[in-house]
């Protein structure tokens, strides 16, 4: 994968060259998945921890092998989409009791606010499902699944501000420079296809809110082999993944052929197994050309299916379009799915803005877990939904009859899971009737990081990689697996 | 034989046969220690357990009973098979190999000799092994001698020197990160064909090609792209945004230095502490931008405190990793597990690096240069402000003396006035008594046409005359009148207020769009703890003038508050009235030297401000605005203070004669009219320069504590400025601040920076350092696989008077260096990560160099250095003049393995992925310089199609193709144009271009061999 590895030890390169020896005559599956991930921790592991961080196979036999994670950016509102406070209703336009806040500290946007008057939700709830799992109206579709889903009300998260908030939910540390959930997964699994990168990000297209960084995706300190590959809602999803104008399919073979003949003589002249690695790294590249635009090609899903997550499905981009493309890519060996739908960060008109979201994100990430459930996927996939953190219960800004904003706020948040290893119909965790702090079952970001790492088989305190020193892990010294939630 | 080569290539890696040779603490034990015990039984006090250490000798002897391997507790407990007994605790997922654990009973059977971490030890010359030069390797022999040495014991040897084009093509990238041209790589290669017999004659033309690419500006930049590494420099400031940070010339200097040869400890020391150097130079001055290139925020409702800490903490970290190797991340937290780096170490630094006047937000709303900042103007543009502000200073001189002289005018008007009263004064523009709202406003009684807006219902109760404004801390009053007030000019505000309680903050009036959103850019007037708080700010709080009442505000009272200032950007010039007396103040900022009208409306505004606290169920009344400074007397009056007549002897105690130079006497009058224009012509010749970011030590250095966990709001323990305990200490009468830092930094005394700087600059040519851990040389890092060499090199480094471009000519002209890269096959096999260096470096090119590669092979790179960073896609400017972005990196350049600049970094991993084959293959920049070669390929070579295909091969990877390799170009290119679609011309174009193509995605093009 690398000729100089960062890591270098005697035992890794043994395997490496034996894994040479093995495929250097045959450019088969495995050498070319080796590319994209698989095994990519050959060479890579320090001696130290040799035959321990290197997952040939999962730490121990896996609930799910793959996820999708729909990432609600912005931070949604708890209070109002499943965390039903009925209190803030009766209260409303009150100020928030000292007792409640306990001098939690606000952001710079509201701590200098006169009062902070509690807001009612605008919108109904009700009980769904024989779990009987409180939903507001603002999501039908996931009412309809809800006895599919499992809530966390309990989550809660360190940073105050999207940044690092976000930052912290996708690699761990609000600092930048650790590798995201993705790559520790491809770095840990690998994918499960050879046609497919491990980990694909897709964005819903044309959203504003807070922004979005490479960073959330990136590989950190890990090879740059375990990045997020970013799916763009187009034909050559893939960064340059079409030929140039010109340039017919057979034209573009004949070329690689013959730059797999120079980079044979080469080897020939050398024998340097490095140039076996050249050619497979093309072959893969060509492959990807036609696995990529058959992954995204949308044209042979049936109408039943188009028409379960919505008629936004048709339109390159939207999160029902993503949604449905990360079943496919699923399907196609993918290890992990990484959607961010951005513009939850309601600080001000929230019952407007919450609705046209929910609009756009209930019905889609509803039929992918029907459609998961249709396929027999959905016991081996894991689904995952939230945010960075919650809001408040206090409105940000004036509150008025049927309008109000709300905070950022960390200390309480809700998340659903869903399919491989989630027990169905659980609620877990509990905040108090303001929804502000939490009175039973806190789980921390760092134990929801190492709870996904349990179901998809990994340990997540023996998943490490020794950088400047020490052995860095997605879940840093924490982490607890939140054993409720699991079937 | 094998086990001998292993034992001796891995040092340290435990797979040493203990039985060969003496346990050595440094190779063969403190790497077990470190990373299987050092955790829990390390440096860290609040980690340990069992209350044992094993970093320390004396603090293990008895746990360990050297010499005496059956009363060893810690034999006993590592070859335990007791699950509750065995050492590591299963429990850490650690364990120990059976070698290993042979070893440590070896050792302790030997004696358990303890060794100081190599890297922690003086730099000392080592005796350079004995033998002959070889080939005329005369300059860089001692390499060689090192290297040979070594590789002697396991009966290896020096790889022949690389052929002529091999080895220009190395140097040429290694030197100035672009390809040799065609020219130059012809008469290289005749040149070292006319002496290849002769050694000696071979090197010196090696030696005057290598001084040609030393004097090369593109020299400056190649060395410059990796130090951008480690000083994450980027053109954007990052987390959230990619809003310009516009610190190129940064850059431009740092490319400057390295052409001039600025010899390397004044390198570091410049940009550690050039603005503490007696008559700091600009260039002194810029080169400390190097501490400000970290990532900073925008993002509203960040605490600004916290965020200070997080910039403190990158320099102080980007420090640990640029100078001393070392990674200090962990120390901020707790003292670190595996180094003997300490919290206390951490904060240490930290009171180094955090004296400037900053503030932990950019501004949002504004495009104020982040604080301290450094003038970029030119000479002629310094010039003229010089002069503007000469002529400001002569007229305030000037009217000083006028004062006097009027005199006798003063004496004359004060017979006979009349007295000042209820009526208009002079300039007063603006008279609120907020007795009645209508329809959202607030009448003006002088100016019907300018009343107060009202924002959010705003209650009226009685005031102090009629009705009063009552405010919610959410709603406001604001006036166009007021709202394009600048520094220059002279304006006050008197008005009625009345606070509810002691208030911690609270924003009376203001004109300016945000807090620290917009670093507060404007003027102000707050209660701050209490107290009445005014400023003018350009940028808080490195830019700006503030003041603050000694008294506290009395509360639950009407008071009389005025602000009068003078025009003149001084502290001194900003006045305060309470109740009709000059308010003794507190000057807390006088530096304010640019415009405050930046970001937001034009409107002055009372009672609240964007994300700001307001004066929440505060009462006003009775607002007065004037377009000058008013005078102590007139004060007094609007106070409700008794009149004094001006024929009364008290009056002129009471302020009379400043009263009638500012409200009455023309002449004087006339002069300050003079004076403002005259300011205002120092602002436009100054306010619109360009600035950058840089250090500038305040007078006072902040109070530095250790932080509890890091944490920003949890100081513990005072600390002060020093380097870290356990490295050789900084001399007694050294500076306290970063000159004195820095001065230890290139000192003898520390072990580090020489090594580390070497280190580096050998990973740059090979690959891979001599330490492979280029960012950790504690502990837990990599030994070093030529430990003498690196520190011969190191103390040759200081020795020569840290002359750079030295160090570079002596390790390029080492046989060793030149070796070609290619080994048998055994040798791989043996060594497959080349830590021998029985052969030369083969690695792929960087992303900036594979860009800059196709640049110049489609003849389109531009050779300017320096200016602003580009767009890529719009000229053809070097790859490090991308314009870089945080957050979302030239994904072309990221894929290829380019260094996101977020943090510090030492080195870049190198990849080779698909998705880099479907870059070159088809990224449309590639595509059109592929053209382009193909183009220039066939017009110099129309009639010969094996001519035209070796001379795109010789652009892209500056050797001529193999018999082999043109014949399988030539079938391309045959292949190629008849599947093109095309006939003619156009057929043999596409088929060279395919060739093109071809070529640019072959290994030798894609590397470095």
């Amino acid at each position: 994968m690398t000729p100089i590895p960062p890591f270098p030890a005697p035992a890794a390169h043994l395997t490496r060259r034996h894994f040479f020896s093995r495929t250097s005559l045959t450019l088969g599956g495995a050498a070319l998945a080796h590319l994209l991930g698989r095994d990519a921790a050959l060479g890579l592991e320090s001696p130290a921890v040799a035959g321990r961080g290197l997952l040939g196979q999962p730490h121990f036999a896996p609930k799910a092998t793959r996820a999708i994670y729909l990432f609600m950016s912005g931070g949604p509102s708890q209070m109002d989409l499943f965390d039903y406070k009925p209190r803030l209703n009766t209260d409303n336009g009150r100020d928030l009791p000292d007792s409640v806040r306990q001098g939690q500290r606000l952001t710079g946007m509201s701590a200098n606010q006169a009062t902070l008057p509690l807001a009612g939700s605008a919108f109904k709830f009700a009980r769904h499902g024989q779990a009987g799992h409180w939903i507001s109206e603002l999501l039908p579709h996931t009412a309809s699944v809800a006895d599919e889903l499992c809530f966390i009300k309990s989550l809660h998260t360190e940073a105050i501000n999207h940044d690092p908030a976000i930052t912290f939910f996708m690699t761990g540390a609000q600092i930048a420079g650790r590798p995201s959930l993705g790559s520790w997964l491809s770095y840990g699994l690998g994918s499960e296809g050879d046609n497919l990168p491990a980990f694909c990000v897709l964005v819903t297209k044309g959203k504003g809110g807070q922004p979005l960084y490479a960073r959330l995706w990136g590989s950190g300190f890990l090879p740059a082999a375990h990045s997020g590959v970013k799916f763009l809602p187009q034909a050559d999803a893939v960064p340059f993944l079409k030929n140039p104008e010109g340039v017919s399919g057979p034209a573009r073979r004949q070329l690689l052929d013959r730059l797999a003949e120079l980079h044979q003589s080469e080897y020939e002249r050398t024998l340097d197994p490095f140039l076996n690695d050249r050619i497979a790294q093309y072959e893969m590249a060509f492959r990807m050309q036609s696995s990529v635009p058959e992954a995204t090609d949308i044209s042979g899903e049936p109408e039943s299916i188009l028409d379960m997550y919505g008629p936004d499905v048709r339109t390159p981009g939207t999160f029902a379009a993503n949604c449905l493309q990360a079943r496919r890519l699923i399907e196609r060996g993918v290890r992990f799915v990484q959607l961010f739908h951005q513009d939850w960060d309601h600080h001000g008109g929230l019952p407007g803005a919450i609705r046209s979201e929910c609009q756009q994100t209930d019905q889609p990430a509803a039929a992918l877990i029907k459609d998961l459930r249709l396929r027999g996927l959905l016991d081996e996939t894991l689904v995952l939904w939230g945010g960075e953190f919650g809001r408040t219960a206090y409105s940000q800004g004036k509150l008025t009859a049927g309008d109000y904003g709300r905070d950022h706020h960390p200390r309480c948040f809700t998340a659903w899971a869903a399919g491989g290893g989630i027990r169905p119909g659980v609620c877990h965790g509990e905040t108090d009737e303001f929804s502000y702090n939490i009175s039973r079952d806190p789980v921390h970001v760092h134990d929801w990081h190492a709870t996904i790492l349990h179901l998809l088989g990994i340990d997540h305190e023996r998943l490490t990689f020794k950088y400047q020193g020490r052995r860095f892990r997605l879940t840093d010294v924490h982490g607890k697996i939140v054993t409720p939630v699991l079937a | 034989m094998a086990g001998v080569l292993v034992a001796g290539l891995f040092p340290g890696t435990g797979v040493v046969s203990a039985a060969e040779k003496r346990i050595e603490f440094n190779r063969d034990i403190r790497p077990i220690l470190s990373d299987r015990c050092f955790y829990c039984h390390g440096t860290d006090a609040n980690q340990r357990k069992g209350d044992l250490r094993l970093d320390a000798r004396d603090a293990a002897l008895e746990a360990l009973a050297p010499g005496r391997e059956h009363d060893s507790e810690v034999l006993r407990r590592i070859f335990s098979d007791d699950a509750d007994d065995v050492m590591p605790p299963p429990e850490t997922n650690l364990s120990l190999s059976a070698e290993e654990k042979e070893m440590l009973r070896q050792w302790i059977a030997q004696g358990a000799e303890y060794q100081g971490h190599w890297a922690f030890q003086p730099v000392v010359a080592p005796p350079v092994p004995a033998g002959p030069m070889v080939d005329g390797h005369e300059t860089g022999r001692e390499i060689d001698a090192f290297v040979t040495a070594r590789l002697q014991e396991d009966g290896l040897t020096l790889r022949p020197v690389a052929a002529p084009a091999r080895l220009l093509r190395r140097l040429s990238f290694d030197l100035t990160g672009l390809p040799p041209t065609p020219g130059e790589a012809e008469a290289f290669a005749s040149a070292m064909a006319s002496v290849a017999a002769d050694p000696a004659r071979r090197q010196a033309v090696v030696a005057a090609e290598v001084d040609r690419l030393l004097a090369s500006p593109h020299f400056g930049e190649r060395m410059a792209s990796d130090w951008l590494d480690v000083a994450r420099y980027a053109d954007t400031f990052g987390y959230q945004s990619d809003v310009a940070m516009n610190v190129w010339p940064w850059r431009d200097w740092v490319i400057g230095a390295f052409n001039e040869n600025l010899p390397f400890d004044r390198f570091i020391t410049w940009q550690l502490a050039g603005d503490l150097l007696p008559n700091a130079t600009r260039d002194q001055q810029l080169a400390t931008t190097f501490n400000r290139l970290h990532r900073q925020t925008n993002e509203g409702g960040s605490v600004n405190e916290e965020f200070r800490v997080e910039y403190v903490t990158d320099r102080v970290e980007t420090y640990g990793m640029a100078f001393l190797g070392l990674t200090l991340n962990c120390a901020k937290c707790h003292d670190h597990k595996y180094d003997p780096v300490t919290q206390r170490d951490y904060f240490s630094l930290f009171a180094y690096f955090q004296n400037i006047d900053e503030s932990g937000l950019y501004s949002h709303f504004t495009d104020a240069v982040p604080t301290p900042t450094l003038s970029l103007a030119t000479p002629e543009q310094e010039q003229a402000r010089t002069l503007a502000a000469a002529r400001v200073a002569r007229a305030e001189a000037e009217l000083t003396l006028e004062r006097n002289r009027r005199r006798d005018a003063f004496e004359a008007w004060r017979a006979a006035a009349v007295p000042p009263g209820e009526g208009v004064w002079p300039e007063e523009i603006g008279r609120f008594s907020f007795d009645a709202l209508t329809d959202g406003t607030v009448a003006n009684a002088l100016n019907e046409a300018e009343p107060g807006r009202v924002l959010d219902d705003v209650a009226l109760v009685p005031g102090v005359r009629g009705q009063a404004l009552k405010l919610s801390g959410e709603n406001n009053v604001s006036f166009a009148l007021g709202g394009k007030w600048t520094r220059d000019d002279a304006f006050s505000l008197a008005l009625w207020i009345k606070p509810p309680s002691v208030m911690e903050r609270a924003v009376i009036f203001h004109r300016s769009k945000a807090w620290t959103d917009a670093a507060s850019n404007g003027y102000e007037l707050l209660i701050e703890d209490g107290r009445l708080s005014a400023a003018l700010i350009h940028f808080w709080p490195g830019n700006a003038l503030r003041v603050v009442a000694r008294e506290p505000l009395p509360v639950d009272a009407w008071t009389h508050v005025v602000w009068s200032y003078d025009g003149s950007s001084r502290a001194a010039g900003l006045k305060l009235y309470v109740n009709g007396r000059e308010a003794g103040v507190e000057v807390v900022r006088d530096a304010l030297t640019k415009d405050i009208n930046r970001g937001g409306e034009d409107r002055l505004t009372l009672g609240q401000r964007f994300r700001d606290r307001g004066f929440k169920d505060g009462m006003v009344d009775e607002l007065h605005l004037f377009a000058r400074a008013v005078s102590p007397y007139e004060a007094a009056v609007l106070a409700g203070r008794p009149l004094v007549p001006p024929a009364d002897p008290s009056a002129e105690a009471a302020g009379l004669f400043d009263h009638f130079l500012l409200a009455v006497d023309a002449p004087h009058r006339e002069k300050l009219s003079v004076l403002r224009t005259l300011r205002q012509a120092r602002s436009a010749a100054g306010d619109a320069l360009p600035e950058i970011m840089t250090m500038r030590e305040m007078a006072e250095p902040k109070p530095a504590f250790v932080l509890a966990r890091g944490a920003y709001d949890a100081p513990t323990t005072p600390v002060s400025a020093r380097p870290p305990e356990f490295l050789a200490g900084i001399e007694a009468d050294a500076p306290a601040n970063r000159l004195g830092l820095a001065r230890w930094t290139v000192s003898r005394q520390n072990p580090l920076t020489s090594r580390v700087l070497v280190n580096r600059l050998w990973q740059s040519f090979f690959g891979e350092g001599l330490v492979r851990t280029p960012e950790d040389f504690g502990l837990q890092g990599a030994l070093p696989t030529h430990p003498e060499l690196l520190d011969f090199l190191a103390h040759r480094f200081m020795e020569s008077g840290w002359d750079f471009k030295a160090l570079v000519r002596f390790i390029v002209l080492s046989r060793t260096y030149q070796q070609d890269s290619d080994p048998p096959p055994d040798l791989r096999a043996l060594d497959p990560d080349n830590r021998l260096l029985a052969r030369g470096p083969a690695f792929r090119l960087s992303a900036e160099q594979l860009r800059d590669q196709a640049l110049v092979a489609a003849g389109q790179l531009n050779p300017a250095i320096g200016g602003p960073s580009v767009d890529p896609d719009q000229a053809g400017r070097r790859s490090l003049y991308t314009f870089w972005k945080r957050t979302m990196p030239d994904v072309r350049m990221d894929l290829f393995d380019m260094a996101k600049r977020e943090v510090c970094s030492a080195r870049r991993p190198l990849t080779h992925t698909p998705l880099q084959a479907l870059t070159l293959l088809n990224e449309p920049g590639f595509v059109a310089w592929s053209r382009r070669v193909a183009e220039a390929a066939a017009a110099e070579h129309p009639d010969d199609e094996a001519a035209a295909i070796t001379a795109i091969f010789r652009r892209l990877t500056s050797q001529a193709p193999t018999d082999r390799q043109l014949a399988i170009l030539r079938q391309l290119r045959t292949e190629q144009a008849a599947l093109s679609g095309q006939d003619g011309t156009a057929a043999s174009l596409a088929g060279l271009q395919a060739v093109a193509q071809a070529v640019m995605n072959f290994d030798a093009s894609v590397m470095k061999r």
